[in-house]
């Protein structure tokens, strides 16, 4: 990303169109990327150390995530959840997501990567 | 004038002007990262983004723990290892990457 | 921008499950929500996981005990067994919320309650660690 263009403009003159533009960019490529994944399964980990697997349902632009079918792996432990089924988790909560490994090409996603960097 | 262009991008794929075009450097190798709670990662570097949110692959997760002894009051530091294949790991715990060593 | 992301829509005068960031878990009707995840909840409760005993019935004691201190008590006769179960209660305890609002920057995970499943659980038998609180 070209900072340049923030410098040579004083503030007032970034209007909001380039901060919607920009904050598009931002989660763009994991975003594209989970929405690639809808349907498998994954187990996400939250800072709160809880991990939920489940069928990954769908994904929106913050990283919030919804999980089907979903079980608490350590249920013991954390028995909260017992009856819950279906889940949405909160993007910023999210330590990891334990991932597929036949997902998503990766030479694809190391070009999308590089794209990213660019256009970023 | 096309070899100009080719070569001008490929100077700027190896130009270093700023932090984050180190670890685009570091795209699919090994690379170390450390986490917010005493967690530490390495693993190779699949992707990316400006928030450092990553997709590591064949990743070792080490967590370090401290707990005290009831009795002795003395501290006893435990480390916990496990790997995991392929992960996403979000950008806002990252504290630091460092790219792999060129020593060898 | 149109969300076809994971709103929560469908949840809508169902009854959920919310784990907020500092661990704890309200269950009520999700009667509304926004883009930053604020929902409002009517007719909830929290369910209040614990390991120890929660005394109830009685205000002369302090409000938790430790298992260690009523195994104690138990030993030396100091209180009968009949006493114990009178006013102290083991597993999940609900507390009456009422209509609550959840501001959204204070919520890890929402989770659609399974009502059939609910009601097979059996919460004075559940005892858990509370959740740890998040750390971002």
């Amino acid at each position: 990303m070209d900072l340049s263009v923030f410098h040579r403009r004083n503030k007032s003159q970034v209007n909001e169109k380039d901060i919607i533009v920009t904050s598009n960019f931002a989660t763009q490529l994991f975003f594209s990327y989970f929405k690639e994944l809808v349907g498998k399964e994954v187990t996400v980990e939250l800072k709160n150390d809880l991990a939920i697997r489940g069928t990954l349902h769908s994904v929106d632009q913050y990283l919030n995530i919804k999980l089907e079918n979903t079980r608490v792996v350590d249920q013991d432990k954390y028995p909260h959840m017992l009856s819950v089924r279906n889940c949405f988790i909160r993007g910023s909560v999210v330590r990891y997501v334990l991932l597929p490994q036949d997902g998503v090409d990766i030479d694809i996603l190391h070009d999308a990567t590089r794209r990213e960097a660019r256009g970023g | 004038m096309a070899a100009a262009a080719a070569a001008a991008a490929a100077e700027e794929e190896i130009a270093v002007k700023e932090p984050l075009d180190l670890i685009r450097l570091s795209l699919d190798e090994r690379i170390y990262v450390k986490l917010r709670s005493d967690r530490e990662l390495r693993g190779k570097l699949h992707a990316y983004d400006q928030h450092l949110n990553m997709i590591l692959g064949d990743v070792e997760e080490i967590v370090t723990t401290v707990e005290i002894d009831d009795e002795t009051y003395e501290e006893i530091v435990r480390t916990t290892k496990r790997t995991i294949p392929f992960l996403f790991v979000r950008g806002d715990g990252v504290i630091l990457v460092s790219p792999p060593l060129r020593t060898a | 921008m149109a969300s076809a992301g994971p709103g929560l829509e469908s949840l809508v005068d169902q009854i959920i499950s919310v784990i907020t960031n500092d661990g704890r878990n309200i269950v009520g009707t999700l009667r509304g929500f926004d883009q930053a995840t604020n929902i409002i909840l009517d007719e909830s409760h929290e369910r209040v996981y614990s390991t120890r005993y929660v005394l109830v019935n009685c205000d002369l004691l302090p409000g938790l005990l430790s298992n260690a201190l009523i195994g104690s008590l138990v030993q030396n006769s100091a209180i009968s067994n009949k006493f114990l179960s009178w006013c102290l209660k083991e597993g999940v305890q609900q507390l009456v919320l009422g209509l609550y609002i959840i501001r959204g920057d204070n919520i890890s995970v929402v989770g659609e309650v399974d009502e059939e499943l609910d009601a097979r659980l059996d919460l004075s038998n559940l005892r858990a660690h509370p959740l740890k609180p998040v750390i971002h």
